[in-house]
């Protein structure tokens, strides 16, 4: 029966990413390497807040960053040249999504001993980037305030699978009909754990509880193993 | 109040779309309806460009929208609620449309009786630009607050599409956008683009968009 093989055959894909996932994690953890994967839609400010937390961060831990992009490499040299920090740019040649097998290889080559937080910035995405576990210890998406606050009604998955959301560009507030006590409710009810952090890189809001957040994470990490 | 319908799409099984989307072509000339399929990132402002173009549309053509999501109908919805022929559609997880799940989507909203039928696509840049859904006309927007580097980042996205609308332009103020270099990375993949600057909200430049939609529904049906 074609069906039942081409259920058989996603149950698989994803059984073995969740495998190399592990191994991912694994390897970070063994390097006491703290791991976060970030996802968001095209243009919520990725680039922009990643270079912000960056510098932010650079003097207190040692950083690493991998983007990934269909075909340019815009976004690791922005990050490169302002921050300072390794960047790798990952081309996935059309894909949507970045799996864990694709974070192994990209590790192969970029050595990471002595880092002690590596960011991924996905692909600009709210549907694929969520169903692939890439072996991050935490996912964290941007939803910015231009989006509008119905997002986690159109891609509640996205939603589902982020431990920490920031809802980014808060100077635009004033601007957009953005309703942040609504957005808060849908996204606690897809997810009642989520962290929901109100962020500005542009004014500074929100980034020293981001900052620490992020510390705290590193250190609870490195004396766990 | 009428309530959205929504359609739940089957994943289709036909191995070669471009070969089924000509078909679904052909038919909907035959058939003078002109499928217009809109894509974009997600919050670039689809639905409410859609919303603003009734007012132009109202009266001089019969018109309606396939709504396409992951989950929910808030999209349907508030189309149906500005008085818009509209059904919802599901994609299951699935992140972009092909021929055959349009087709499903046109079976459930053509016995309306259209003119001019909108897909507004899932909101993403990368999966939809793959698939030829069938359209007389790709449409995209590009919205002010993500930036003049998306054509850069998404070329497919750009090269698919005939019809470029840079929305949210009352945002512009607020928002470092080079209109000149997105342009020319714009020309770099797709010389021809029709490029036009609107804002959904304020209304400006919806009337020469609307105009320019009719002219090519004219153009198709006749």
């Amino acid at each position: 029966m074609g069906e039942v093989r081409v259920i058989e055959v996603h149950e698989d894909v994803f059984a073995q990413n969740n495998e190399a996932a592990a191994n991912v994690r694994q390897l970070l953890a063994d390097n006491g390497t703290f791991f976060i994967n970030v996802m968001s839609a095209p243009g919520s400010g990725k680039t922009t807040l990643l270079t912000a937390l960056i510098e932010r961060l650079k003097d207190k831990i040692t950083i690493a960053e991998m983007d990934v992009d269909i075909e340019s490499s815009l976004d690791a040299q922005r990050v490169a040249d302002a921050t300072g920090v390794r960047s790798l740019q990952i081309h996935n040649g059309g894909l949507c999504h970045i799996d864990a097998d694709m974070t192994l290889r990209a590790l192969q080559e970029f050595n990471i001993e002595g880092v002690d937080l590596l960011i991924l910035e996905n692909i600009g995405n709210l549907v694929c980037p969520a169903e692939f576990d890439t072996g991050a210890h935490r996912n964290v998406m941007l939803l910015s305030v231009p989006e509008g606050d119905d997002k986690p009604l159109k891609y509640p998955l996205m939603f589902t699978v982020s431990d920490v959301v920031l809802i980014t560009k808060t100077d635009t507030m004033g601007f957009f009909n953005f309703d942040l006590e609504k957005a808060r409710e849908r996204i606690l009810k897809l997810n009642p754990n989520a962290v929901i952090l109100p962020v500005s890189a542009k004014t500074g809001e929100g980034m020293e509880a981001l900052t620490s957040y992020l510390l705290d994470a590193v250190s609870d990490q490195q004396q766990d193993s | 109040m009428e309530l959205a319908k929504v359609i739940e799409l089957k994943e289709s099984i036909l191995e070669n779309n471009d070969e089924d989307a000509q078909v679904l072509r052909d038919e909907l000339k035959e058939k003078k309806i002109c499928l217009v399929n809109l894509m974009s990132s997600p919050g670039s402002g689809k639905t409410t460009t859609l919303l603003a173009l009734n007012k132009y549309f109202d009266g001089r053509l019969r018109w309606g929208v396939m709504e396409a999501d992951i989950d929910s109908s808030v999209d349907a919805q508030t189309m149906l609620d500005a008085g818009v022929p509209a059904v919802q559609l599901h994609t299951g997880g699935m992140c972009h449309l092909d021929a055959d799940m349009t087709r499903q989507g046109v079976r459930a909203i053509e016995e309306t009786g259209l003119d001019l039928l909108f897909l507004e696509n899932i909101g993403n840049l990368v999966c939809p630009a793959e698939f030829d859904t069938g359209a007389a006309l790709n449409m995209t927007i590009l919205s002010v607050p993500e930036g003049d580097d998306k054509p850069a980042k998404y070329p497919l996205m750009y090269e698919v599409a005939d019809l470029l609308v840079v929305n949210k332009i009352d945002a512009l103020a607020v928002f470092d956008f080079d209109k000149e270099r997105m342009e020319r990375d714009v020309r770099k993949r797709n010389p021809d683009m029709k490029i036009f600057y609107i804002s959904a909200l304020t209304g400006e430049g919806v009337e020469e968009l609307a105009a320019y939609l009719m002219e090519k529904t004219k153009e198709w049906n006749a």
